[in-house]
């Protein structure tokens, strides 16, 4: 007959402790690959929309953010950011070059889509329409969350490419063309892929579609 | 110890930060707001850690402490502020990057104008007896690039005697003193460089010590003409300029 062992204490304490390794393992395995996991989902009923004709929402991998364009202050590039979500190039728009903590910038729709990729061309894209006007404002302040069109190194270059300013950069007053400002799910965008020092991020992540609140 | 240490990285990374954001604008790393000017809204910068730029990085300048900075800021200052936005833009200079021992291509310069970026980059260590006229000398060639037709180069040789010629390039010859000498059409040794310094000469000199050199301008025939021919030109960019 085989005798039955009991476990003693201490290898009762071994076990609840293996146990919680692994537990604690596995969780930090599950936060750290989702990045997503402390960003507060954005209720759009619960805001309370001053000018719904200049909302736009962008989905992104964390969640929605909320932008509210400004055509007071540059009309023709709000028209053509427009013109460009309602078509829907900007969905799949990869955020290609990210400067972490700094800012992100999507919207070459030529060469930086999620579905054709070219990251020997990416930033040199067209949008097809044309450049535009530098439309400059000494009145509109680049603190975080300020949307932009990007430009080249020259002015009255503006296509389609546009960046979120993710921490306040005044430098930035008066040479950028001001499109709006993120309202809410800035959270969602800190949480956007950066990259190295390289020109562009490597498996970016993207805008999974933008649209207008009222179109 | 462990929070200075904190306190280091983080003002590290808050230095870094800016100097992406900086550097996504005019393309010089390494640089930190040091002031907006809003007499004539310059945006002053300043590199502590130093920077290589370049196509070929032939550009090189090393970064400046706090005493560099208020020796020579208010001059630096002054001196653009004889300058209003209005003109600034049209000159296309916007940012002026403060460093030291600024050099390209392995030769020691006072000045880099860079009209595309809108930038002048200036070197804090430059000779104090010639650092006033040289922040002018720079300015004036952002001037000039900015408006070549009205600075043709031809037309301004041809105002020398005819058996005088410029050097190919400002560093292709041995002229390049800067103290007042006169010749013949000439202010200085540098001014027989090429027309493009020539004409940066006598523009700086005009600026830092206008009664002076005017009457000395005033007793050469060839210098009253040349100072016509930059006037002209610049009241085509502001009617109301004067020296």
């Amino acid at each position: 007959m085989i005798k039955k062992i009991k476990p003693s204490l201490s290898e009762k304490i071994l076990f609840i402790f293996l146990i919680l390794l692994i537990i604690l393992t596995l969780g930090s395995f599950y936060i750290l690959n989702n990045k997503c996991l402390f960003v507060k989902k954005i209720d759009l009923n619960n805001i309370d929309f001053k000018d719904k004709q200049n909302i736009a929402i962008m989905e992104v991998e964390c969640g929605n953010v909320l932008i509210e364009l400004d055509p007071k202050i540059a009309p023709k590039a709000v028209n053509r950011f427009k013109k460009l979500i309602n078509r829907g190039s900007y969905n799949g728009s990869a955020f290609y070059r990210v400067i972490e903590n700094t800012l992100i910038q999507a919207g070459d729709i030529e060469y930086g889509n999620v579905s054709n990729l070219n990251y020997s061309k990416v930033g040199t894209g067209k949008s097809g329409l044309g450049t535009i006007k530098s439309e400059l404002s000494d009145n509109f302040l680049f603190n975080a969350g300020s949307v932009a069109f990007a430009r080249k190194d020259q002015f009255d270059t503006e296509d389609s490419e546009f960046f979120i300013t993710l921490i306040d950069i005044p430098i930035y007053q008066g040479e950028y063309t001001p499109i709006g400002k993120v309202i809410a799910g800035m959270d969602s965008l800190k949480k956007i892929k950066a990259g190295n020092k390289s020109t562009y991020v490597l498996k970016p992540d993207y805008i999974k579609n933008i649209k207008l609140l009222v179109n | 110890m462990r929070y200075i240490i904190l306190i280091f990285i983080l003002f590290f990374n808050f230095s870094y930060v800016n100097a992406d954001a900086i550097y996504n604008l005019i393309k010089i790393p390494n640089l930190e707001v040091h002031k907006v000017d809003d007499v004539n809204g310059i945006k002053y910068l300043i590199s502590r850690r130093g920077f290589v730029i370049g196509d070929t990085n032939n550009i090189k300048c090393n970064g400046i402490n706090n005493s560099d900075l208020d020796r020579e800021f208010n001059t630096i200052q002054n001196n653009l502020r004889d300058y209003n936005s209005n003109f600034l833009r049209k000159i296309n200079l916007k940012f002026v990057v403060l460093c030291k021992n600024l050099e390209i291509s392995g030769i020691n310069t006072g000045g880099i104008p860079d009209n595309k970026f809108r930038t002048l980059i200036l070197d804090l260590t430059f000779n104090r007896n010639y650092f006033e006229r040289m922040i002018h000398h720079e300015i004036f060639h952002m001037i000039d690039n900015s408006f070549p037709e009205l600075f043709k180069k031809n037309k301004w040789s041809k105002l020398n005697n005819k058996d005088f010629s410029y050097a190919s390039c400002s560093t292709c010859t041995d002229l390049l003193g800067l103290d007042l000498e006169i010749t013949k059409g000439f202010l200085t040794e540098y001014s027989m460089s090429t027309a493009e310094e020539d004409m940066a000469e006598i523009y700086s000199l005009l600026k830092t010590n206008f009664k002076e050199i005017d009457l000395l301008i005033k007793k050469d025939n060839i210098l009253t003409k040349k100072k016509n021919f930059l006037i002209n030109g610049l009241k085509e960019i502001d009617e109301k300029f004067i020296f």
